[in-house]
């Protein structure tokens, strides 16, 4: 246990070095995009002087450095800053409510295709080459090759529009909240479900295949044990390695924004603020959005590789003895 | 046991949508709502509000006048009546007892704190210029504004029509509560602003006019696509989206329940900038003038025919307008074109640059069917589009060739100083005419209405032989929901909801 916590710890300071890089790269990224802020601002007839002002009263006119220093100390106490146009609101205000969203709409999709897509795959894998397998691994293909912005219009006209079961757009009823509402959620999550499954259940397919061809599996089978139990209890936990592996390195894209999805069916959630964002050229938010974004990947990798050395005891032990 | 246990996960799994499920569900109320889908409005505060939420800002605050959508005249709306001398001194009496949102009172303190705000330089006010002319304001009593002008502007009432001109209160702090909590003294107070992501208004109770606003709410949604804003019209969603494309509204025309409306029509300048090559020379002005064809540029560009619903002249003053002056359309003639263009020193032809905003309604379209038409006469156009923040920040008012979109003017003389006089703050075709400066001082200091148009007629005489613009006039276009009725929204874009009702 040791050995894991000392793993943990090492990738918390890694964890920690890329937030700073990647805050700087952001924040420079930002700087180098066209449009002047306080231009923007003011708008096309402003006069010269007015947009000077604004430059100065918003500090605008400091060296790339010491704006770059103001904006990160106040990160680190949790200060987002202000949204270039909404004086006086503060981008905690609008982001956290977007993030609470776009967890929901994640965790929703992430209960559905996990367990779908690993069942099917282990399916797939045991039937290895017989009817079962075939239509598993078509069907995983097809969506595969949809993206989700085909399949999410696809869906909408299925379960919206003919069959009028789900709502076309998933925006939320003003003065109600997303939990009177869950249904706006369903056909987003089926389109990420669509994209993760084919994905998924090939690759749980594959590695279950080689495992059941594994000598430990073979012995077991000869020696007699019931076929199910050396399917979930010898192969399983094996062949489930990779699979942990790809879920979680897709989780940052899942829990951090699904811009495409998010906006094909209006989601209120972070991936169509980011869009507003970028559109408006909004560049607190951007910052705020794509930064928060980063610490969404980078925690996601952290647990991932965690699990995975926990599952793997030859990772554990060579990453403790190094 | 395993098999079962995986069953019944299965099952759960399949079960997760019928939880969430439930359709469509009716809002079950009384109250009378109009839902608004718009676009993600930028900044909303008053001085610099970029236009954008028309349907929030008109239904919270108020102005001195508004335009009758059926008469065109000026309808009393803060001021109960005005008059002026020669146009240099006005005088405004205000309506008694209005209140603000607040619960304070409107008076003429008001009125003033709203005209000199303009000149605050820390604003960035976008009426600045306009109101410069503004000497001094008198406020005799609670109720009559008296203002003094350092010049005549017969027409001056017409400045406080502008979306940025609404009456603010002078107690109020609009620097820092503008963007979150806009107040005024209109129909619709503010009940909850999400940002970037709704509005909801509800009706002021202490509204000063009998029997007005006509519904309880205006829930507006901001959505940033417009192709889902449609779709929550078409699913009964929302009742009204604004800023539709042409395409959109030939779709739309094939839906029941649901009709495009055009309100007004907005301006495409497409200006020739007269001290850069080539357009420096008028000749080749005249050449991509006669090479144009209006017809074939109002189909291609809105799918409608000339004269219904898209309009073509060559001078600043729209159709509609009563300046307006009717002059021949020219017809196109290659030939003519070519020899203009030989005439000028260019018997090859000619290579340009355009410069446009893509992601402006219509300007993709208008910028390639200028490109096709002009092709055979001899221009070479090469299209430069921007999006709209890039292309009028970095190239606007510094190419020799561009397309633009201007709002209408009630009173055009408002845009004429602008963007034609030498020296103007928006002169985007570098003009400077004499004998047009001339005219447009005329047109602004001249208080006999008569003469007024008689000037207006000879400026655009002297556009049509020499000028530096195409003025291409395309619709505004707002899809609605047949149950709303009395949907009215005069040139100052600004939607009069108070009016609206739904079936």
């Amino acid at each position: 246990m040791n050995r894991t916590a000392s793993i943990i710890i090492r990738r918390l300071g890694s964890l920690l070095a890329t937030l700073v890089i990647m805050s700087f790269i952001i924040f420079m990224l930002v700087e180098i995009m066209p449009g002047d802020v306080a231009q923007m601002i003011l708008g096309q007839s402003a006069t010269e002087e007015a947009v000077t002002a604004l430059r100065e009263a918003r500090g605008l006119n400091d060296p790339v450095l010491q704006r770059y220093g103001r904006w990160i100390s106040g990160v680190v106490v949790g200060d987002l800053g202000e949204s270039v146009y909404m004086q006086g609101v503060a981008i905690n205000s609008i982001l956290w409510r977007r993030v609470g969203h776009s967890m929901v709409l994640a965790l929703t999709a992430f209960l559905m295709f996990v367990p779908l897509s690993i069942f099917f795959g282990v399916l797939a894998g045991v039937k290895e080459k017989k009817p079962t397998d075939s239509i598993v691994s078509f069907f995983g293909l097809a969506t595969m090759a949809l993206p989700e912005f085909v399949s999410g219009v696809i869906l909408i006209s299925v379960f919206a529009v003919q069959l009028n079961w789900f709502p076309i757009v998933s925006v939320i009823p003003i003065g109600e909240s997303l939990f009177q509402n869950l249904n706006i959620v369903v056909l987003p999550a089926l389109s990420i479900t669509l994209v993760m499954f084919g994905y998924i259940s090939r690759m749980q397919r594959s590695s279950m295949i080689q495992v059941m061809n594994s000598d430990y599996v073979r012995a077991a089978i000869l020696k007699g044990m019931p076929r199910k139990y050396v399917i979930f209890r010898h192969a399983l936990k094996n062949a489930l390695l990779p699979t942990i592996t790809i879920i979680g390195m897709n989780m940052g894209w899942l829990f951090g924004g699904l811009v495409v999805v998010e906006t094909l069916f209006g989601f209120p959630g972070m991936g169509s603020l980011l869009m507003t964002a970028i559109k408006t050229r909004d560049v607190p938010l951007i910052e705020a959005c794509v930064l928060l974004i980063t610490v969404i990947y980078s925690l996601s990798t952290m647990v991932t590789d965690i699990m995975y050395s926990y599952l793997n005891p030859r990772i554990r032990f060579q990453g403790g003895q190094r | 046991m395993k098999r079962t246990l995986s069953i019944v996960l299965l099952m759960l799994i399949l079960a997760i949508p019928m939880v969430f499920a439930g359709g469509d569900k009716e809002a079950a109320s009384t109250e009378k709502a109009i839902r608004i889908a718009e676009q993600v409005p930028g900044l909303i505060t008053p001085g610099v509000w970029d236009g954008q939420a028309f349907s929030m800002n008109s239904s919270i605050y108020e102005y001195l006048v508004e335009i009758n959508t059926e008469t065109g005249a000026l309808d009393p709306i803060l001021a109960t009546s005005w008059k002026t001398d020669d146009g240099s001194t006005w005088e405004f009496s205000l309506r008694e007892n209005v209140k603000f949102h607040d619960g304070t009172d409107f008076t003429s303190e008001d009125v003033k704190y709203t005209i000199e705000r303009t000149q605050d330089p820390t604003i960035g006010h976008l009426k600045k210029q306009d109101f410069a002319v503004v000497d001094s304001i008198e406020t005799p009593d609670a109720h009559t504004v008296i203002i003094h002008l350092s010049e005549p502007r017969p027409t001056f009432i017409y400045q406080l029509t502008d979306y940025n001109m609404c009456i603010l209160s002078s107690d109020y702090d609009y620097a820092g509560m503008g963007e979150s909590k806009p107040m005024g003294t209109g129909p619709f107070v503010m009940q909850q602003l999400i940002p970037k992501e709704s509005a909801s208004l509800a009706r002021n109770t202490n509204y000063w006019a009998p029997n007005l606003p006509k519904v309880d709410k205006l829930l507006i949604y901001f959505v940033a696509d417009i192709d889902a804003s449609i779709s929550m019209l078409e699913s009964d969603r929302v009742d009204v989206v604004p800023f539709v494309t042409p395409v959109i509204k030939n779709r739309l025309d094939k839906v029941e329940g649901i009709k495009v409306i055009s309100p007004y029509q907005e301006q495409r300048f497409v200006a020739m900038v007269t001290d850069m090559e080539p357009f420096d020379d008028n000749r080749v002005r005249l050449a991509l003038k006669y090479s144009m064809d209006p017809q074939i540029l109002a189909k291609s560009v809105a799918q409608m025919d000339l004269n219904e619903g898209v309009y073509y002249n060559e001078t600043p003053i729209m159709n509609m307008l009563a300046e307006y002056k009717e002059l021949p359309l020219r017809g196109r003639d290659v030939a003519k074109a070519k020899s203009l263009l030989a005439e000028a020193g260019y018997p090859n032809g000619v290579t340009v640059e355009l410069y446009y905003a893509s992601d402006h309604p219509f300007g993709k379209e208008l910028a390639q069917t200028i490109q096709e038409l002009a092709a055979p006469a001899g221009f070479d156009i090469e299209l430069k589009g921007y999006t709209r923040d890039i292309y009028l920040s970095q190239y606007w008012l510094n190419v020799p060739f561009s397309i633009t979109g201007w709002g209408g003017r009630i009173d055009p003389s408002m845009l004429l100083s602008l963007a034609f006089r030498s020296g103007g703050a928006w002169n985007e075709s570098h003009l400077s005419n004499p004998a047009v400066d001339a005219l447009i001082d005329k047109i602004s200091a001249e208080a006999d209405a008569e003469k007024r148009t008689g000037y207006y007629h000879e400026l655009q005489e002297l556009f049509y032989e020499e000028g530096s613009l195409l003025n291409i006039q395309v619709p505004y276009l707002v899809a609605i929901n047949d149950r709303i009725v009395d949907y009215k929204q005069p040139l100052t874009m600004l939607p009069q909801y108070k009016y609206t009702d739904i079936k």
